[in-house]
């Protein structure tokens, strides 16, 4: 209900301007603008890229290209192999496997809602979506596939260079292009539908403990004053529940592990010692689908993501300060970091995060695999 | 369609055929912010300041909201309120507020708020600088952080690197500043040099020595209205 107004203004002032584009704008040669199918609750303020406009022709050759195997070295996996839409484009397990049985060192992140999202890989080592997705296809312990060679098994394909020459305006299949359909495509797993999403349309009322679980979720603690929180939030923003775009202030140590075990994280792209260990708050839609958690996958469930959070905080140099200050219960300053939520608490927290799963966007026919 | 596109066509000739010689009827207003800390230029995640009460200090997050802008000519007596006024601003995020073109005006006056009016903490169903999905809203029930300030320090008694979370907001620190302007011609594009003073959030009328809190996550309470009282003047002034 809250946002109903806002939702039939907007809707209004897209009718108005439709009906004026259609009537006065001659018939245009090319791919078919498009635009993403958001709901208005989610940032206005998030230009497509100037450079890569989205069209229904970009999307319908990134889907291919998703989940084409050729691009990978033996054609054995692709993009959708560590990206499976019923686990939320995520793939069930501890760190992902490339070809020929290499294994990965990172937990393949799940999609969803990446349009908002301004940096990529667990260490933000991409700006862009277009420059995301092209480096699995070459890095040896994932598709290990050259670009050149892609490009040339694209090119030399009886459909593909009809599918570039309706997205791109001619056949010539290059690395640019790759990236732009594939992020095209990416931009449009719009995960809008679950329970929290009905809740913020006032569609459906969220239960007792998904409620608390709720505010709890987007509540920092502060014993002195009895405010309980669960001291999610802080990272996982607003109705994406994703990390905070600006600049890297979406990237935080959350306690892992202690000084001399931390990985660069961060460090490794700004060079900055205090971003050691730092990491990807990760969007936390259809969280439920999308175990093992963590970089490196090391939380098989959410339990022992909510215990850790709760009662295994390592500290370190570089810990979020928002952690390091979070507790339910006052603290003296050589306290260890604990958070002091109840075990009520923390199951209502779970509850809250499994009203994030959207089985429209995990059974969404736009998004499963063409070739099929 | 067509006949308000001619319509606005007509007033701006109207604007500009009058502004040849004379005085011309609009000018551009920009308020740009700096961020200090110890006199120097905030820099986050990297540089060590200092406290007022002397413990050394790394800023992560700085954010504050300006809301309500009015600019007067006091001799005049010609006052410009802008219009839905909420401007989000911070270190590594937006510190020039536009305020596009307004009539011309010799103004000597500033009026603005830090935080938002009680009518905009009420909800947060709203877009542009106070859509919630940036970090300033509390949650989807209870308005907006007003500033924000996040960092560490090394405890003076203890030597342990301690976290710093102001989190101030609610009604009661919703606080007004008046300050003069010079050099505001009529007419002429004008920046307004404001600077944000960190210092003055620990400074008066009521000093704070963090090693000295029971808690140094400041959410609010009594220690949140201190620093309101703090920031309610000193905290942005004109240069």
């Amino acid at each position: 209900m809250r946002f109903l107004t806002l939702g039939s203004g907007i809707c209004l002032c897209g009718v108005l301007l439709f009906s004026c584009g259609t009537e006065e704008s001659p018939i245009q040669e090319g791919p078919t603008l498009i635009s993403l199918e958001k709901p208005d609750y989610f940032p206005a303020e998030q230009p497509m890229p100037a450079a890569n406009p989205l069209t229904e022709e970009g999307v319908r050759l990134g889907r291919m290209l998703f989940y084409e195997k050729k691009l990978s070295k033996d054609g054995t996996i692709s993009c959708a192999s560590c990206h499976q839409q019923e686990k939320g484009f995520s793939d069930g397990l501890r760190v992902s496997p490339g070809v020929g049985g290499t294994q990965g060192t990172m937990n393949a992140m799940a999609l969803a809602n990446l349009h908002w999202q301004t940096r990529f890989f667990w260490n933000g080592r991409a700006v862009t979506l277009e420059e995301q997705a092209l480096i699995p296809i070459e890095d040896p312990v994932e598709m290990n596939l050259p670009i050149q060679e892609a490009i040339s098994r694209l090119q030399n394909d009886s459909d593909y260079p009809k599918l570039f020459s309706a997205a791109f305006g001619s056949e010539e299949v290059t690395a640019e292009r790759i990236g732009k359909a594939l992020a095209q495509f990416e931009r449009t797993l719009i995960s809008a539908n679950s329970k929290f999403d009905r809740w913020i349309r006032g569609e459906v009322q969220l239960t007792p403990e998904e409620q608390l679980g709720l505010e709890l979720f987007f509540t920092h603690p502060e014993p002195s004053i009895q405010l309980r929180g669960g001291n999610c939030g802080d990272c996982h923003l607003g109705f994406l529940t994703s990390g905070d775009p600006n600049g890297f202030s979406g990237f935080h140590n959350n306690g892992l592990d202690p000084d001399e075990r931390l990985k660069s994280g961060l460090q490794f792209v700004t060079g900055n010692a205090f971003d050691r260990g730092k990491f990807k708050a990760p969007g936390l839609r259809n969280i439920a689908l999308t175990a093992p958690y963590m970089h490196d996958g090391r939380f098989s469930s959410l339990e022992e993501v909510l215990d850790h959070y709760n009662d295994h905080i390592q500290n370190s140099e570089t810990l979020d300060v928002l952690i390091l200050e979070a507790s339910n219960e006052p603290q003296s300053p050589n306290d260890p970091v604990k958070l002091h939520l109840s075990e009520q608490e923390k199951k209502a927290i779970i509850a809250f995060l499994n009203t994030l799963t959207d089985q429209e966007f995990v059974s969404n026919p736009k998004f499963s695999n063409p070739f099929k | 369609m067509k006949n308000i596109t001619y319509l606005f066509l007509a007033f701006v000739l109207i604007f500009s055929s009058c502004s040849d010689e004379e005085i011309p009827a609009q000018m551009t207003v920009d308020l740009n912010f700096e961020n200090t800390l110890n006199g120097k230029p905030l820099q986050l995640n990297s540089e060590t300041f200092t406290l007022p009460s002397g413990e050394p200090f790394i800023a992560k997050k700085l954010k504050y909201y300006i809301s309500n802008v009015v600019l007067t000519d006091t001799k005049s007596g010609a006052v410009y309120t802008v219009p839905n006024s909420y401007h989000l601003l911070g270190e590594d995020f937006k510190s020039t507020v536009e305020l596009g073109m307004i009539p011309s005006a010799n103004y000597d006056q500033i009026t603005f708020s830090i935080g938002v009016d009680q009518v905009a903490n009420a909800k947060t169903d709203q877009t542009g600088d106070l859509d919630p999905n940036n970090e300033m809203a509390w949650n989807w029930n209870s308005g907006y952080k007003f500033v924000v300030l996040e960092g560490e320090f090394t405890h003076k008694t203890t030597g342990v690197r301690t976290g710093l979370v102001l989190h101030i907001g609610r009604n009661q620190n919703y606080k007004t500043v008046t300050q003069s302007l010079t050099g505001i011609r009529s007419g002429r594009a004008a920046q307004i040099q404001l600077k944000t003073v960190i210092d003055q959030l620990f400074l008066s009328p009521n000093a704070l020595k963090v090693s000295e809190l029971p808690s140094t996550t400041i959410m609010g309470g009594e220690l949140a209205d201190k620093i309101g009282e703090n920031y309610a003047s000193g905290f942005i002034t004109i240069e």
